[in-house]
């Protein structure tokens, strides 16, 4: 990929699961309740299986080819040349759901007063100032970072970990770093 | 259950209801050499009617109504927008074939588009409705759902107009799609139960309602033994058919596990 794309750098090795980053994406924009455009998931015991947890957050994945962006009928979703962020413009959106319906990583949310969808914007407003993103910003181990997919070449990331819907016709513009397998002692190393 | 999804249960069911009853009414066109003379008025309108009130309950399901035209923007790559042009080209046509033969020149070639339109509606609804997050409905099933629903209702809503003579064709339409529907809710569920987490999870959803079983049992297990017991359509049918279609499409909608809600699960 030699184009420009900014994607998410998830350090699940440093993440606290603090929810810091989806606070903060919170403080940004106030979205009605119950819309959340970042959240943190715990990774469920049949992926890690220890008494300590490790988490994945997530938000929208700037797809490169999005799939919200094939499916709107109004065309409010656009991706932008210059850094392959996914716009959505709400003014345009006539709320009929059909992202919200097809993203298989459940980007999109309905904004139950205005009745139409939203998403995370990547602050892009936030790059364009020359500013990291919120949820970027805010977190306290930098398990959050924002990379060019173009230049960003790290042996230990990987696209899919488990507990990540694999689509590779979307190429998600997202990276994982694992955590840490948790160690275990036996009796015999004692 | 979201509460949106009832306009789309209505709008879907209602919309293959009336391009079944066309479709019905176009085969007959062809395979009865009275032509004309078995084409009523009343069932095109019917059909017509049964179209339009689908795409009115459309509306109900968008933020924005008003600006629902917008829909046809993205023809390139919206299935939605493409549905949306389809389903105004189907009732064109069914609309052009109601009034031919209500001034009694339907034609051949008019009722030939006609089914074209409407399968081409059927397709299109199927592709819509068959994102890849659904897992289990990411292939042609929602395609064979849809056509299944349009021909059933179609057909036993075709018997309030058809003639006697007629009404055989009618009837075997009718008793093949309900074998064929019935056989395709029971066995998709087991398949998917050996699918991946999310698949699997649909498939235990819809095997665990209530709706799933009552849908199957009005718009296929009763129909089915009512044609065979009486080897008629009775008046009461078509409707019984329809509601069992409506109670399915709301299991189509809301028990259907979406891939978003096992993130940090195995898929």
């Amino acid at each position: 990929m030699s184009k420009k794309q900014l994607a998410f750098f998830v350090d699940s090795k440093r993440c606290l699961g603090c929810f810091t980053c989806a606070m903060a994406c919170k403080n940004q924009y106030h979205q009605e309740k119950g819309v959340v455009w970042r959240n943190v998931y715990p990774l469920k015991d049949s992926i890690y299986p220890a008494r300590e947890r490790a988490f994945y957050s997530l938000a929208c994945n700037h797809c490169e080819r999005p799939v919200c962006l094939e499916v709107c009928p109004v065309k409010a979703y656009y991706k932008r040349e210059s850094d392959g962020v996914v716009v959505h413009e709400q003014d345009k959106c006539i709320g009929c759901g059909n992202c919200i319906r097809s993203c298989p990583y459940g980007a999109p949310r309905l904004n139950p007063e205005l009745h139409k969808a939203e998403k995370c914007s990547f602050c892009w407003q936030r790059l364009d100032a020359g500013l990291l993103p919120a949820c970027v910003q805010s977190c306290p181990v930098d398990a959050l970072q924002v990379v060019d997919l173009a230049t960003f070449d790290r042996p230990d990331v990987v696209q899919y970990p488990p507990g990540f819907p694999e689509f590779e016709r979307l190429n998600p513009s997202v990276r994982f770093r694992l955590p840490d397998q948790p160690l275990q002692f036996r009796r015999n190393d004692i | 259950m979201n509460m949106n999804d009832f306009p789309l249960v209505l709008f879907t069911v209602f919309s293959q209801a009336g391009i079944g009853l066309a479709l019905v009414s176009a085969v007959r066109r062809f395979a009865t050499p009275a032509g004309p003379a078995d084409q009523s008025p009343g069932e095109w309108f019917a059909a017509l009617a049964l179209l339009a009130l689908g795409m009115v309950f459309s509306l109900f399901h968008l933020g924005d109504p008003l600006r629902a035209a917008n829909a046809l923007k993205h023809l390139a790559t919206s299935w939605l927008s493409r549905e949306a042009l389809s389903a105004g080209i189907a009732m064109a046509c069914i609309a052009a074939s109601a009034f031919m033969a209500k001034s009694g020149s339907g034609s051949r070639l008019m009722a030939a588009l006609t089914a074209i339109a409407g399968v081409l509606v059927l397709f299109v609804m199927g592709m819509t409705y068959s994102p890849p997050s659904f897992p289990a409905l990411n292939n042609a099933l929602p395609f064979v759902f849809f056509c299944v629903t349009a021909l059933a209702v179609g057909a036993s809503a075709s018997s309030l107009f058809v003639s006697a003579e007629r009404a055989p064709l009618v009837r075997r339409i009718l008793a093949v799609t309900l074998i064929v529907g019935l056989v395709i809710h029971l066995v998709a569920p087991c398949v998917w139960l050996s699918g991946g987490t999310v698949m699997a999870r649909t498939g235990q959803a819809w095997l665990a309602s209530p709706l799933f079983w009552a849908s199957v049992a009005l718009a296929y297990v009763i129909p089915l033994g009512v044609l065979w017991a009486k080897r008629s359509i009775p008046v009461w049918l078509p409707f019984a058919i329809l509601a069992g279609e409506l109670l399915g499409r709301l299991v189509f909608f809301t028990q259907t596990v979406h891939t978003a809600s096992n993130l940090g699960g195995i898929y």
